[in-house]
C-alpha cells in the first residue's frame, strides 16, 4: 500500500484547517483526516464567543502589538512570545479568508466583520457569528474539504503511531463501524485531536470525547508534552453536567449566592464583585464549598447563580440560551429558580510539545490546535484566542507538513503489527473473575482530580491524587468490555479512551507536584506566589518506562518583559 | 438555608426505557430491551442512557459527544418523535408516555440502520455533496484573507437562522418523502442550499438551483411540514424550501420544471375556478404524452376496480371567490415588489 503524504488526526477546526491548507499547498498530495466522530460533531462547535483579531473594525486604534501584550499578560508570562507574535500577526489574515469561504460573521453597521469586548483585552477584538461562533467556523471549514474533495475517514480511532525504531511510519487505528483495526501507512501525521480536560469527567464543560486521544498516543510514542499541569477552570458550569453557563449570565447582573444567602464575591473582590477575572471567580466559589457554605445534593456541592432579580422580560430577550440550557441540563428555568453552579474544568493549556511550525521532535509528526502547545496560552489562555489558535497552527501545520513530507520515505507497516493490536483490543473482551467497569473507574478519576488537583493544590493533596491515579491505573488491568461484538463496540472505545486519560492525567499531577509556585490557573496553596527566578520555564514530561519523566525548557522571550499580572 | 434545601429536595422515581436493539453480527431480527432505573428529577435522557450503559448494560450502543445540544450526535427517536437525547427531560417525555412510566426509545429512520441506535450518516454527507452545499466564493483562492467581503446585517439576517442547522438529520428521521424515496434531496440539504444561495459571497447560485429543480429535488416537497415540527433549533425550515421554489420561478420561469408547471397550475385554478381541476392537473404538469402513457393505464384500471369517484358536480363560483382573486392579486404584486427591491439592492 502506497503511503499517505499526510494523515490528519480530528476533524475539528485545526484538523480541518490543516487539511484544506496542504491541498491548497500541493494539490496533488494524498491526504486522509480520520475522525473518531462525523468531523462537523467536533468540540470546535461548542466554542461560543469568538476569535480574537486585531482587525480594527470596531476599536479604529486596535493594534496586533496590543493583542501580543493582551496574550502574554494573560498567559502569566509563560507563553513563548516569537510563537504569540505569529497568532496575533496572522490573525486578521485568518479571520478575513474565513470570511471570503462563507462563514457567516455577525455585522457592523458599515458592514464589516462586528467585534466585541472579551475578558483581558485591552480592545474589543473578539469577532464572532451570535452566540455561535465555532459551530459556524466548523461548519464552514467542514463545508469546504466537501468542496475540495478532502478524503475523510469518520468514525475511525487512532490507536497508536507505527514506529520504526525511533521514527513513526504512519498510525494503527480501528474503523468503529466495522471493527477492524487498519494500518494508515504515512509520511507525516498531524496530530489535532482537541483537549483533554474530560479527564474531569463530570467536573467539565468538555465533550465527552476530549479525552486526549493524540497527547497519548504521541506521549506512549516518546514524543514529549508540555505544561499539562495548566488547565483551565471556569467559575460557572452546571452541577449536574459541568456545562457552562457562560460569562454574559453575570455579564447581564447575575449574583453569585451561597447557602447563607451571601452574595460572597464581596468578601473576594468587593469591587468587581461577579466580574472578577475568571480565575479569581473560580478560586471564590470553590472556597465557599470547601468552607461548607456550598448547598448539598447527591450530584455534590454547589452554589447559586441568581438571576431572578433581572426578570423575565431580560432573561427572555437577552439570555435566551442560557435560559434553555438551564431548563435542558438542571430543569431549571432561572426566571423562577436559582440555577445550581459550580467550577468546571474548561481548558488545557498543555498538550504535545511543538516549534512554532507544529512540528514535534518526532521527524514528520506535528500536531496542532489544543492537541498541541506551542505555547501560546502559557498558563492561562484568553477568552477569544482558542479559536484562533486552531484556525492560525492548524493551516501553518498543514502547510508545514505539504513542503515537508516528500522528504520522508517510510517503511511498510507489517500485517503483524494490526494483528498484534487486534489481538490486544480482543483481550479487554475475555471474561475475568473479578472485573471493573471502566464508568466507575472514570468517575472516580474526575473525582480525585477535582478534588486534589483540581483549582486549590497542595502537596500532600496531589501526592494523594497521584496514589489514587495509581490505584486507578491497576483497577484499569481487569476493566472487562462486555461488548464483544466488532461493530460500533462503544464500550470498548470507551475504555480505550479511560486509557487515554488516565495516563495523561499522570502527567497533569505530576507536573502540579512539581511546579512550586502560582502561576496562571495552576494555584497551590503551600506555594501562593509566582517564582520567576525559579519557575518561569516550560514544564517537558516524556514516557519513560511507564511513567512521566519531567524536564524544563526556557521561555523565548522578546519585546515583554517579566511583570506582575494585574487587573 | 432551609428554604432553599426544601425547595430544591428533588423529586425522584422508577423510569423504564424501551429501547430498541439490533446488532447485526447476532440478532436475526430488532427487539426492544426494557431497562427501570431510578431516576430524579431535572435529568435528561441521555445522562440516563449514559448511566444504563456504564453501569447496567455496556452493549447498549447510541452516539453521543458534546451533550450540549451543539454537535448533533445524539438524535434518536423519543416517544416516536426524533429529537437529541441530550437537551429532552425525562420528566418531560413521561408526560407523553403512551404507558405510564416508559419512554420508548428509538433509531432515527430513513437512513440504514447499524446498531441499537447508529445509524449511517453518509447518505447525508453524500446529498449535501451532490447539492453544492458549500460557498463556492466568488473571490479566487489566491486572493483570500486580504480583503473582507462586505454584507449587512440584514443580509446576515437572512441566513442567520439556517447556520444553526447542526446536521443532526431529525428532519431527516421525519421526513414523509424520503420515506418513500430514499434519493430524495431532503430538508436538511434543502435548508443549506438555501443559506448558500441566500450569500451573496457565493458564486455558483444558478448552478445549484439547476440541480436542486430536477428529480428528487426542491419541487418533490409535500409540504407536511414534519420537518420544522422536529427541527431541534427551530428552524423554519419550511420557509427555506418555499424560498428555493420563489427563487426557481422567478429565475428559470414556470416552464422549467414540471415542479414549477404544478405549482403554476395550482395558481390558476384557484384564480380562475375557485377550486382545483384535478383531472386536467397532470396534463398541465406533465403535458399531455406523458400523462397518456403514464397516468391514463392506471386511471382505466381504477375506474374498472372502481376506485375513482364519480365526476364532481359543476358548481358556480361562490360569492367569496371575488374577493379571493383580489387579495391573491394583492399579493403577488406584494411578492414582486419584494423581489424587484431585493434585486435593486
Amino acid at each position: 500500500m502506497k503511503p499517505f503524504d499526510i494523515v490528519i488526526v480530528g476533524g475539528g477546526g485545526a484538523g480541518l484547517y490543516a487539511a484544506m491548507e496542504a491541498m491548497k499547498t500541493n494539490p496533488g498530495l494524498n491526504i486522509a483526516v480520520l475522525s473518531k466522530i462525523y468531523p462537523n460533531r467536533s468540540h470546535t462547535s461548542a466554542a461560543q464567543g469568538g476569535a480574537n483579531a486585531a482587525l480594527a473594525n470596531k476599536a479604529k486604534d486596535d493594534t496586533v502589538e496590543m493583542h501580543i501584550f493582551d496574550t502574554i499578560k494573560g498567559s502569566d508570562y509563560l507563553a513563548d512570545q516569537d510563537a504569540v507574535e505569529v497568532l496575533c500577526s496572522e490573525a486578521p489574515k485568518i479571520i478575513r479568508e474565513l470570511d471570503n469561504m462563507g462563514t457567516p460573521w455577525s455585522r457592523m453597521d458599515d458592514k464589516t466583520i462586528a467585534q466585541r469586548p472579551f475578558g483581558g483585552a485591552g480592545r474589543p477584538r473578539c469577532c464572532y457569528c451570535a452566540d455561535k461562533t465555532g459551530h459556524t467556523i466548523l461548519q464552514t471549514l467542514y463545508e469546504q474539504c466537501l468542496r475540495k474533495g478532502v478524503f475523510f475517514f469518520n468514525e475511525y480511532f487512532a490507536l497508536d503511531l507505527s514506529m520504526d525504531g525511533s521514527r513513526s511510519r504512519g498510525l494503527i487505528a480501528m474503523n468503529i463501524k466495522t471493527g477492524k483495526v487498519e494500518a494508515f501507512p504515512a509520511k507525516t501525521v498531524i496530530f489535532a485531536t482537541g483537549g483533554y480536560a474530560k479527564m474531569y469527567w463530570n467536573r467539565s464543560s468538555n465533550a465527552a470525547g476530549n479525552t486526549g486521544d493524540g497527547q497519548a498516543i504521541a506521549y506512549r510514542a516518546g514524543i514529549p508534552l508540555k505544561d499539562m499541569e495548566f488547565v483551565q477552570f471556569h467559575p460557572t458550569g452546571l452541577r449536574k453536567s459541568g456545562l457552562l453557563v457562560t460569562e454574559g449570565a453575570r455579564g447581564e447582573g447575575g449574583y453569585l449566592v451561597n447557602a447563607l444567602g451571601e452574595r460572597f464575591m464581596s468578601r473576594y473582590a468587593p469591587e468587581k464583585m461577579e466580574l472578577g477575572p475568571r480565575d479569581l471567580v473560580s478560586r471564590s466559589l470553590e472556597t465557599e464549598i470547601l468552607e461548607g457554605r456550598g448547598f448539598d445534593s447527591p450530584a455534590g456541592k454547589y452554589l447559586h447563580l441568581d438571576l431572578r432579580h433581572l426578570g423575565a422580560d431580560l432573561i427572555k430577550s437577552r439570555l435566551p440560551q442560557i435560559r434553555e440550557m438551564c431548563m435542558y441540563f438542571e430543569g431549571v428555568d432561572p426566571i423562577d429558580d436559582p440555577v445550581p453552579v459550580r467550577p468546571t474544568a474548561h481548558y488545557s493549556m498543555g498538550g504535545i510539545d511543538t516549534d512554532n511550525f507544529g512540528r514535534t521532535v518526532m521527524e514528520g509528526v506535528y500536531a496542532a490546535g489544543e492537541c498541541g502547545c506551542v505555547s501560546v496560552h502559557g498558563a492561562n489562555r484568553l477568552g477569544g484566542n482558542s479559536l484562533l489558535d486552531i484556525l492560525v497552527f492548524g493551516r501553518i501545520a498543514g502547510r508545514a507538513a505539504a513542503e515537508e513530507c516528500g522528504k520522508f520515505n517510510p517503511s511498510a507497516i507489517p500485517a503483524s503489527e494490526v494483528a498484534e493490536k487486534e489481538h490486544e483490543l480482543r483481550s479487554f473482551m475475555q471474561p475475568r473473575g473479578h472485573y471493573e467497569r471502566y464508568g466507575t473507574l472514570r468517575e472516580d478519576l474526575g473525582h480525585t482530580l477535582g478534588v486534589n488537583v483540581g483549582i486549590f493544590r497542595e502537596a500532600s493533596k496531589i501526592k494523594k491524587g497521584i496514589a489514587d491515579i495509581e490505584g486507578l491505573q491497576d483497577r484499569f488491568r481487569h476493566v472487562r468490555v462486555f461488548d464483544t461484538g466488532d461493530i460500533y463496540n462503544t464500550n470498548l472505545l470507551q475504555v480505550l479512551e479511560l486509557k487515554n486519560m488516565l495516563d495523561l492525567s499522570e502527567t497533569v499531577a505530576e507536573g502540579a507536584l512539581a511546579r512550586e509556585e502560582s502561576r496562571g490557573s495552576h494555584t497551590r496553596t503551600d506555594f501562593p506566589t509566582r517564582d520567576d527566578e525559579k519557575w518561569h520555564k516550560h514544564t517537558i514530561y516524556t514516557y519513560e518506562s511507564g511513567r512521566p519523566k519531567l524536564a524544563y525548557k526556557p521561555v523565548t522571550m522578546g519585546r515583554y518583559e517579566l511583570q506582575e499580572r494585574t487587573y | 438555608m432551609s428554604d432553599s434545601t426544601i425547595k430544591h429536595h428533588e423529586e425522584s422515581r422508577d423510569v423504564t426505557f424501551r429501547v430498541h436493539r439490533f446488532n447485526p453480527q447476532v440478532d436475526s431480527k430488532p427487539y426492544f430491551d426494557d431497562y427501570t432505573i431510578k431516576l430524579e428529577k431535572g435529568i435528561t435522557v441521555l445522562r440516563a442512557l449514559n448511566y444504563i450503559k456504564e453501569h447496567v448494560d455496556s452493549t447498549l450502543t447510541f452516539r453521543a459527544f458534546c451533550q450540549a445540544g451543539i454537535c448533533g450526535s445524539c438524535a434518536m427517536r423519543i416517544n416516536s418523535m426524533s429529537k437529541l437525547a441530550c437537551t429532552t427531560q425525562v420528566w418531560d417525555e413521561l408526560d407523553k408516555a403512551r404507558e405510564p412510566g416508559v419512554i420508548k426509545i428509538e433509531p432515527l429512520r430513513n437512513l440504514p440502520h447499524i446498531k441499537d441506535l447508529v445509524v449511517e450518516m453518509d447518505p447525508v454527507v453524500g446529498k449535501m455533496k451532490k447539492y453544492s452545499n458549500w460557498v463556492d466564493s466568488r473571490m479566487p483562492e489566491e486572493q483570500w484573507g486580504k480583503k473582507e467581503f462586505l454584507v449587512s446585517e440584514e443580509e446576515f439576517q437572512t441566513y442567520d437562522k439556517a447556520t444553526d442547522c447542526i446536521l443532526c438529520a431529525s428532519c431527516v428521521s421525519e421526513c414523509t418523502i424520503l420515506r418513500a424515496h430514499k434519493e430524495y434531496v431532503s430538508p436538511v440539504v434543502l435548508l443549506r442550499s438555501y443559506r448558500m444561495n441566500a450569500d451573496s459571497r457565493d458564486g455558483i447560485h444558478d448552478q445549484r438551483l439547476a440541480g436542486l429543480v430536477q428529480d428528487h429535488g426542491v419541487w418533490d416537497c409535500t409540504h407536511c411540514y414534519r420537518c420544522q415540527e422536529t427541527c431541534v433549533k427551530n428552524i423554519p425550515i419550511m420557509d427555506a424550501i418555499h424560498g428555493i421554489r420563489e427563487d426557481a420561478i422567478e429565475r428559470r420561469g414556470t416552464k422549467d420544471t414540471s415542479g414549477a408547471r404544478h405549482a403554476e397550475a395550482f395558481m390558476d385554478d384557484i384564480e380562475k375556478k375557485g377550486k382545483l381541476v384535478e383531472a386536467t392537473l397532470p396534463i398541465r404538469t406533465n403535458g399531455i404524452a406523458w400523462t397518456l402513457k403514464n397516468l391514463l393505464p392506471m386511471a382505466v384500471k381504477m375506474i374498472i376496480k372502481r376506485r375513482t369517484p364519480p365526476p364532481p358536480p359543476l358548481v358556480k363560483a361562490s360569492k367569496g371567490i371575488q374577493s379571493l382573486r383580489k387579495e391573491m392579486k394583492e399579493m403577488a404584486s406584494h411578492v414582486t415588489k419584494d423581489h424587484e427591491k431585493k434585486s435593486g439592492e
